[in-house]
């Protein structure tokens, strides 16, 4: 019997499930996809590797891994159909959700709603548990007192239940105390700490991490089991993963513990890919686009590594715990078209999604979107979508552009072509302005950068927001369509620790304070290295990765700093201040060296290093045109060659305006740019100098 | 030369980008906490004449929208390539900066020798001198007290920075560096909008700029007004009244009457009270001012979400505010509360909007921002440590259709909240409660949000609590089509115990450690008859806690079994009886307070009034008019801890004193018309 040599990816679409079988003996990649099963995700991954055992691409005993990255734990937030769940809070503390952060989405317009709370009013519990902030308990509930919140609890007949206790990020005890009392007077009922989860002050924002891993806890435990029975009983007999919010993985028991930290991962996985595929091209700066039918993400990767943000959105609600920094820029191929009262072309923000999408899918869309305008301007190939599988309607396509057209005053029989390519500028435009604004947000000059396009709509679209945005260059992966499920065979294990600090290092009389971000730093590191070695067999080497958000004394707000590794060896209290200091400066231009340093949070990142995918060489081969079609293009109509990207190996060029045909995407070469593929296949496109 | 509608569309969202850039460079640099925590700063490119064509969509203040850097240009004739104008001068650039800690800088953009554009920032500075730290306090009656006065100068001259300029600044300021890094993270936004303007002008030729501006705002103001044709055509009247004037206790009241005609708006403000000798001054020049149109705003926006924020939106409203009222106050009066007032002031526009068509805005918020700040002493070294414990508002109003929001309020300023657990780091008093108040918000179809409860329980020995914008203590927020208003506002010592006292507006106030100090904000108002509500959203309002059960039963007649669900029969009879029993429903509801009032100083009698009293100077139109109120009703201190109602009493004695008052007043004036 062979060893075990196969890891399968996995990432659960809205339309597919897509896989990635990794070959660890020669670094070959094979894909399938599988229609998803949106009421149980596991039976399309059942579905999936039975059909992949059964074609004898991997016998059971062959797969080593498998990765797999789902969106249930975010569908269920998004859509409001978590656990019916209770909040356990501190007197005086009931409205922590009502009253979130108190800025409204909108400070211009009156009717914009507000999220919904995500407990009601009538199931958060005020408890007799208070901690002040030097983490002593001012008061703490009887027995007789856990006793009646219990019987209200179980009155209430809640599933899950969260602790939040103000202060508790100081000391977890009294909350650990009350929720072991819980779990023992409600078996069934799963019960979250806040503390224990994520121990970083701000009430709210930690109220949300507790609240909502304790909506999604009830859903996700059971998903997990039912995937590992699935996979079980196929014979599988190798580990599960599960793709994280950080861009790592973490083992399928953590995962049911900790399902907050699965939330986002799939654009994080999108991220964690495209870091391997710049590596391969030699380039650290990246903006990675990932453009389906319903969204368009986009994240900034400026050293080769993910960048992580600890302020992003799930669904209405704010999560501070660290996650690869993507940001949505648009509704995608979806994005419908209109013209206001006043004739000016819209594009968004409404989207006609997968269902019923396009005008050109035939599902009953009427109103057409930027899909359709791929389509009428010969970008895509009506006969080729999907490779195949699903035939548009090009004609119907062309039909509502060309109502579009007349509402915008336009004449001439290529009216409905002008309409698209405006809709398509307008579209770009749009992008452009967003990533301009993150560009200008991490302080970074767009022409260092490339971008790279994945998702189905993302290579089809990269050359028109590159050349809007002033990318220089563009890289297209081999298998765009399939591009998450690539960065989960790719991660490693990782998870994130957090303390809470307040002390000052740096200036004299100051020793006292780095001696306790010491103690907590060491804590830190205990708890995470003895996490990873618990986190299976597949795990080697580990790594650390500590960063501290700092601040001048009298400052209001923080920046985060990464401690670099030989300082993290070997610290020293100036040390520590001067990296501050020189982070200060390179940012806003000047620092206080003689100041000491506030640490207010610290962060521990311990990576779990899993043996590489070495990605396998393509053999060279010249690219040959399979055909040539017409396309609109800049006002006017242009001859270009198409090519399947099957045929191109290493070292093929391709001149602009063209178009490249795949299974999963059409990539658009525009006129004045040109197009390489790379070793492992990548496409590298490039605007020719004038 | 004209502009297609597809350049245009890319034109908007491309400046709107531009703008937004500004703001994200000057808010990643800015050094005070106003920028960070409040986001109290701002950032447009302008058209050559000084209105603004590209405004952020969502970083800084929304409300500045409407601003003009005409009057700030015009001090300075002599503009070059490479200057910038520093200014904070409220009457000098009619109102651009309304206050002096907002200090704003324009660089004028220049192209072949003209001027093709201006790009603008300001920020609300962390101090710019004066009476008080951080520059503002109500009691201020004079400019000169609420800091440095700087008239439109050119801060840097050809590229090269004024260094006197600079050397008067940071001697005029408490907090020097904090202010300089301030004012390089204007310049750093000043110059990213300059290189960008000079890459459209590059992209697209100049003239093809200038026309995109123009087209840009005129397509703002077509939509505008095709929005504003839904306010039907004629004229309406409406007032609101500030509790007071901080130095007095007496209200004060602004006024606007509203003429609309084919989708155009004229605002008259004649009327409002004369200028106060106190910091609530809005300079406004006379002109149309963001202050003045923010509600207009408010409702073109929020009818279509596509307009492009630039002047183009406000191109249809015409504004008249005389000079000497509190709208257009003379030099030097004091200026840094203005925000108090305009509250006030564009709650009157929403009930002259509604007067038009009932259903065009929502009834008004709690209407009050109040920055609480506790002062705690170091029991040995006597330092202090000044703390905001939070930003206190009240809930929205509730509009057509929908509730208002519980316990938040963006219509003026979209601010976050500071976690109890960050302040509780900072200070040893504790912080008892922060919730939701039941029944606060105004009864209605559509119930107004709640205010919120805040509590702090305080810890060491000679500890201060302040309070500045404490407004709605004696006036509430209305309702509207039969809604009733919303609770007051009330500060409660020790509440729930047997030393429970009601202290009214706080100023400073001196609590001992182990007392509880409790503010309460305002409700928003109510929207249609309570009666009207659905009876299981009354239920559903109980079972959360957002209503009381004696409120159901009083306020919606909605009466409730044991187990919380509805008593439908019990339910339709009493709101039976309820209706009958009732009068007619208002268009608009008041409550006591107003209505006591009113009946002593209805709006013909306060329209003479103010008239005769414009014929004064400003110092003696203060005097004489603190004169006539306090003649009519003596208990007028009292108010605040008493209900206004309670301390006005007899309204038909009260009338006689004010006739006699009106009628010495009348003499007065004519014997100064003999003099003249």
């Amino acid at each position: 019997m062979t060893r075990p040599h196969i890891r399968i990816g996995i990432d659960v679409g809205g339309t597919f499930t897509d896989f990635v079988i990794a070959d660890m003996r020669d670094g070959t990649l094979a894909y399938h996809k599988e229609p998803s099963v949106p009421v149980d995700p596991s039976a399309a991954v059942e579905r999936g590797i039975a059909a992949m055992i059964d074609t004898g691409r991997c016998p059971p005993e062959s797969i080593e891994l498998v990765v797999h990255g789902t969106t249930i734990g975010l569908n269920a937030i998004i859509q409001r159909r978590g656990a019916r769940m209770a909040m356990v809070v501190s007197p005086g503390n009931r409205d922590v959700l009502e009253i979130a952060r108190l800025s409204l989405p909108s400070s211009y317009d009156f009717t914009q709603p507000r999220e919904v709370p995500l407990v009601p009013r009538n199931l958060m519990f005020e408890v007799n548990a208070r901690m002040r902030a030097d983490g002593r308990v001012e008061s703490q509930p009887t027995e007789a007192e856990i006793e009646m919140l219990a019987e209200r609890l179980a009155a209430a007949k809640v599933d899950a239940v969260a602790v939040m206790l103000l202060n508790s990020y100081r000391d977890d005890s009294l909350e650990r105390r009350i929720a072991a009392a819980l779990r023992m007077r409600l078996p069934g009922v799963l019960v979250t700490e806040s503390a224990v989860l994520w121990p970083e002050v701000r009430e709210y924002e930690r109220s949300l991490v507790a609240g909502l891993n304790a909506y999604i806890h009830p859903l996700m435990s059971l998903y997990l089991d039912r995937l590992r029975d699935r996979l079980a009983g196929l014979g599988v007999a190798a580990p599960i993963y599960i793709t994280a919010n950080n861009g790592g993985t973490l083992s399928l028991d953590t995962a049911r513990a900790r399902p907050i930290d699965t939330v986002l991962s799939g654009p994080a996985s999108g991220v964690v890919a495209s870091c391997r595929v710049g590596a391969a091209a030699r380039t650290s700066k990246l903006v990675t686009i990932d453009m389906g039918g319903t969204s368009a993400d986009i994240s900034i990767v400026q050293e080769g590594a993910p960048e992580f943000t600890t302020s992003t959105f799930v669904g209405d609600f704010p999560l501070m715990m660290p996650v690869v920094n993507v940001a949505a820029i648009g509704a995608g191929g979806g994005s419908i078209l209109w013209v206001d009262a006043q004739g000016v072309l819209k594009v968004g923000p409404l989207s006609a999604g997968a269902d019923p999408g396009p005008v050109a899918y035939g599902r009953g869309g009427t109103r057409p979107t930027i899909t359709d305008c791929y389509l009428t301007l010969g970008i895509l190939d009506p006969e080729r979508f999907l490779g195949g599988r699903m035939t548009l309607d090009a004609r119907a396509a062309r039909a509502a552009l060309d109502t579009i057209a007349a509402s915008l005053g336009l004449v001439g029989p290529r009216r409905a072509e002008e309409a698209a390519e405006s809709a398509l500028r307008v579209a770009s435009a749009k992008m452009a302005t967003e990533l301009t604004k993150l560009m200008a947000t991490a302080g970074v000059d767009p022409r260092d950068f490339s971008l790279v396009a994945y998702g189905g709509a993302g290579p089809t679209h990269a050359g028109l927001l590159a050349e809007e945005a002033g990318l220089p260059t563009v890289l297209v992966p081999m298998a765009p369509g399939t591009f998450c499920a690539l960065g989960a065979v790719l991660a490693d294990v990782r998870r994130d620790y957090v303390r809470t600090a307040r002390h000052l290092v740096g200036a004299r009389g100051a020793a006292d304070g780095f001696a306790k971000v010491m103690a907590l730093v060491a804590d830190l590191e205990r708890d995470a290295v003895a996490w990873v070695a618990k986190e299976g067999a597949i795990v080697g080497e580990h790594a650390l990765v500590l960063t501290m958000s700092m601040r001048y004394p009298d400052q209001a707000y923080d920046l985060e700093v990464r401690v670099p590794e030989e300082l993290r060896r070997a610290p020293t209290s100036g040390a520590l201040a001067s990296v501050f200091h020189e982070e200060h400066a390179r940012r806003y231009g000047f620092s206080e060296p003689g100041s000491a340093v506030q640490i207010t949070t610290i962060r521990l990142g311990v990576i779990g290093k899993v043996p590489p995918v070495q990605l396998c060489a393509r053999p060279p081969a010249a690219a040959k045109p399979r055909t040539q079609r017409r396309i609109f293009h800049d006002g006017r109509e242009h001859d270009a060659a198409v090519y399947d990207r099957a045929s191109l190996g290493e070292g093929a060029a391709i001149a602009g305006p063209a178009i490249v045909e795949q299974l999963d995407t059409t990539t658009f070469v525009l006129p004045g740019w040109r197009a390489r593929a790379d070793r492992i296949g990548t496409l590298h496109l490039a605007k020719e100098t004038p | 030369m004209t502009i297609d509608t597809v350049e245009l569309e890319i034109f908007f969202h491309k400046v709107t980008a531009v703008a937004e850039e500004m703001a994200i460079t000057l808010q990643r640099t800015a050094r005070t906490t106003y920028v960070k925590e409040a986001g109290d700063y701002g950032c447009a490119l302008a058209r050559p004449e000084g209105r603004f064509f590209a405004y952020p969509k969502t970083l800084g203040v929304s409300g500045f929208l409407d601003s003009n850097l005409a009057a700030a240009l015009s001090h300075v004739p002599d503009i070059e390539p490479g200057d910038v104008i520093l200014t904070n001068h409220p009457y000098a650039t009619d109102g651009l900066s309304s206050h002096m800690p907002d200090l704003s800088l324009i660089k004028p953009i220049f192209h072949d020798g003209r001027v093709v554009a201006h790009a603008w920032s300001f920020i609300h500075s962390a101090d710019i001198g004066g009476g008080v730290p951080s520059s503002i306090s109500p009691r201020f009656t004079e400019l000169f007290q609420e800091g440095l006065q700087i008239p439109p100068v050119k801060l840097l001259s050809r590229g090269t920075m004024n260094k006197d300029v600079l050397t008067i600044y940071r001697a005029n300021c408490r907090v020097p560096e904090v202010n300089l890094g301030d004012i390089k993270a204007m310049l750093a936004a000043l110059h990213v909008g300059e290189k960008r303007v000079g890459e459209f002008i590059a992209r697209m030729g100049v003239e093809r700029f200038l026309a995109a501006q123009a087209e840009v705002t005129s397509y703002a103001t077509t939509k505008a007004r095709a929005v504003q044709r839904r306010i039907p055509d004629g004229t309406t009247e409406f007032w609101d009244y500030l509790d007071d004037d901080f130095n007095s206790r007496i209200p004060v009241r602004v006024r606007c009457r509203l003429t609309a005609k084919d989708g155009l708006v004229h605002l008259d403000f004649a009327g409002s009270d004369p200028q106060v000798a106190a910091a609530y001054n809005i300079p406004t020049g006379g002109k149309r001012h963001p202050w003045l149109t923010l509600k207009l705003m408010h409702f073109v926006f929020s009818n279509d979400q596509t307009i492009p924020l630039n002047h183009g939106m406000f191109e249809n409203i015409t504004v008249s505010a005389p000079r000497g009222t509190i709208v257009n106050p003379e030099p030097p009066a004091a200026v840094g509360v203005r925000s108090a007032t305009a509250i006030r002031l564009n709650e009157a526009i929403v009930g002259a909007m509604s007067l038009a068509r009932l259903g065009l805005m929502p009834a008004p918020s709690g209407g009050i921002m109040i920055p609480s700040v506790l002062v705690e002493q170091d029991p040995r070294t006597g330092a202090r440590n000044v703390m905001v414990l939070q930003s206190l508002v009240g809930g929205t109003g509730a509009r057509d259709g929908a509730d208002g929001v519980d316990g938040r309020d963006s219509s003026l300023a979209n601010q976050r909240n500071t976690p109890i657990e960050k302040t509780e780091e900072e200070a040893a008093a504790m912080i008892t409660d922060y919730a939701l108040r039941p029944d606060s918000g105004g009864a209605g179809e559509w119930r107004g949000g709640t205010g919120v409860v805040f509590s702090v329980r305080i810890a060491r020995e000679g500890s201060a609590v302040l309070g500045r914008g404490m407004e709605r203590f004696v006036f509430r927020p209305w309702g509207m089509g039969g809604g009733r208003p919303a609770a007051k506002a009330r500060v409660v010592l020790n509440l729930g115990t047997p030393g429970e006292r009601e202290l009214g507006k706080l100023d400073i106030f001196h609590p001992k450690p182990g007392e509880v100090v409790t503010i309460m904000t305002p409700g928003g108002g109510g929207f249609g008859d309570p009666l009207r509500r659905r009876a299981e959203a009354v239920a559903d309002d109980v079972v959360k806690g957002y209503v009381s059960t004696a409120a159901a039963r009083r306020d919606y007649g909605v009466v409730l079994r044991e187990d919380g669900d509805v008593d439908a029969p019990a339910t339709d009879a009493l709101r039976a009886q309820i209706a009958a029993q009732r009068g007619p429903l208002k268009p608009f509801e008041f409550g006591p307070e107003r209505e006591a009032w009113e009946a002593v100083f209805d709006d013909a009698t306060m329209v003479r009034l103010n008239a005769l009293l414009m014929q004064f100077g400003p110092t003696v139109r203060t005097l004489r008019r603190r004169e006539v109120f306090e003649t009519v009703i003596p208990n007028l201190p009292e108010v605040g801890v008493k209900p206004l109602d309670a301390v006005v009493g007899d309204t038909a004695a009260a009338g006689r004193r004010l006739a006699a008052e009106l009628a010495r007043l009348e003499g007065d004036v004519a014997a100064l018309s003999h003099l003249a």
